[in-house]
């Protein structure tokens, strides 16, 4: 089943249209990694899965039902995807184990008890089951952002997004980020992955999707991407960041 | 008087007016406080009347002396609603603080990066749950030094409610100053409390940011 089925999505700001009829279809299961050059809309397009930023036009279904940002419960919806930004967005004014159980206990209303034991058990999943006491300010790029995911993954989500999570760390940090992404990959969580990490896309995308000015210009396994693409631009693209 | 009669003589008085000045000020605060978070949701607030309600009172309570807002509120607004010199004094240093308060809370809370909020809101929070859970508290904390600030204006500012006849620590000072012919001596005295008062209160706020900030404040991204 889908999780996501995106038809003729576009998305303006101003006057500068950043997405030009984006169809996309998410299956469980899958890992989807977007790659393409600054600017073509990556980013956006995933910000429109969850809703932080609205459509212009075009449907979105999750989970076969159609959302409607001004009608739908947008709450809800989220609640079902977890996200992973960039510049890690810990909330400086709790520790490591209030970030992964601010949202199951406010939002889902489990119990702290409850909380506690999904959030410790997922720490020691990104690898920090010493840290939970730490402020995020006193952890490293990498930590931050393997509590980013495991405060992510405690809502317990259909489908998580991650926008671009190892541009902002030191080279040295951003294995440790990908092994954690790479477990729940094999883990069979669905992904949808905005990344500059090419090793990634070869080695975890079930499927590839490059992205140019807005559009989708070709998609298909690792293979066919990297190993035969067919669009020039695709070729250019591969050429300049391999 | 020399300065030694003058403190033998108002010590205790001066100190039990000094209570008088501080349930002022605290009062007073304290509804500043409230009226400054609810002017400065409406000043963010995406509709456009609620803007314009904002503006209109934070450039009304800005733009008018202090002095004028105590006398038009006591003599003024108790023509009509029966209200005490205590109470009138509050409110209109109230009224006037909450006007600064609402600015600077405005931008502390504009401060917080957007990110922050975006986070909360991928988490499933409602808007109001990712203002109250993820935003206020740390607008509050960076607001702590300006608010700290806010509120020793706000003490000396309630020397101004003696003109409606509050026995607090400056009209105590006035009225002894009239009656010992050392107006000098007295207002020192007078003067040396509101001094140690607000010593004292910098230093507590001081120390409430500190309590409040254990993470070490870097800069959010």
């Amino acid at each position: 089943m889908s999780v996501i089925d995106i038809k003729g999505l576009h998305k303006s700001f101003d006057d500068l249209e950043v997405l030009k009829g984006i169809d996309l279809t998410i299956e469980t299961g899958e890992v989807v990694v977007i790659i393409g050059p600054s600017g073509s809309g990556k980013s956006t397009l995933l910000r429109c899965l969850n809703f932080l930023e609205y459509p212009t036009e075009g449907e979105i279904r999750v989970n076969g039902e159609l959302i409607d940002p001004k009608k739908s419960d947008l709450d809800k919806v989220r609640q079902h995807m977890g996200m992973v930004f960039q510049h890690f967005q810990l909330f400086p004014h709790k520790n490591v184990l209030h970030n992964v159980t601010i949202a199951p206990i406010n939002v889902k209303g489990i119990s702290h008890k409850k909380a506690n034991v999904v959030a410790r058990d997922l720490l020691g999943k990104v690898g920090l089951p010493d840290k939970e006491k730490a402020w995020p300010s006193q952890l490293s790029g990498g930590q931050k952002q393997r509590v980013a995911i495991a405060r992510a993954l405690a809502m317990d989500p259909d489908i998580m997004l991650f926008d671009e999570v190892t541009s902002a760390l030191d080279p040295e940090l951003v294995s440790e980020v990908l092994q954690v992404m790479q477990d729940l990959a094999a883990g069979g969580m669905t992904m949808v992955v905005v990344t500059h990490e090419m090793g990634f896309a070869r080695e975890m995308a079930s499927r590839v999707i490059m992205m140019d000015d807005g559009n989708i210009i070709e998609q298909g396994t690792p293979e066919q991407i990297f190993g035969d693409p067919q669009e020039e631009r695709t070729q250019a693209f591969l050429s300049q960041v391999l | 008087m020399t300065l030694i009669n003058v403190v033998q003589e108002y010590f205790w008085g001066f100190l039990v007016a000094t209570g008088m000045t501080l349930r002022l000020t605290a009062v007073s605060l304290v509804l500043a406080v409230v009226i400054g978070l609810l002017f400065a949701f409406l000043k963010i607030s995406r509709y456009r009347v609620a803007n314009i309600i904002a503006d209109a009172y934070i450039g009304i309570t800005r733009g008018m002396p202090l002095i004028v807002q105590l006398m038009f509120l006591y003599f003024g607004i108790s023509s009509i609603v029966a209200l005490s010199a205590f109470w009138a004094g509050s409110l209109a240093l109230a009224l006037h603080a909450g006007g600064y308060v609402a600015e600077l809370l405005r931008g502390a809370i504009q401060n917080v990066d957007r990110g922050q909020t975006e986070a909360a809101r991928s988490l499933g929070m409602s808007s109001s749950k990712s203002m109250r859970l993820i935003v206020l508290p740390q607008a509050f904390r960076r607001a702590i030094p300006s608010l700290g600030n806010q509120f020793i204006i706000g003490l000396k500012d309630s020397t101004l409610v003696a003109y409606l006849g509050v026995p607090e620590l400056f009209s105590k000072a006035m009225t002894a100053a009239a009656a010992n012919y050392s107006p000098f001596n007295t207002y020192l005295v007078a003067g040396t409390y509101y001094l140690v008062l607000v010593v004292i209160f910098t230093w507590m706020v001081r120390k409430l940011e500190t309590r409040l900030t254990p993470y070490r404040q870097e800069a959010t991204r």
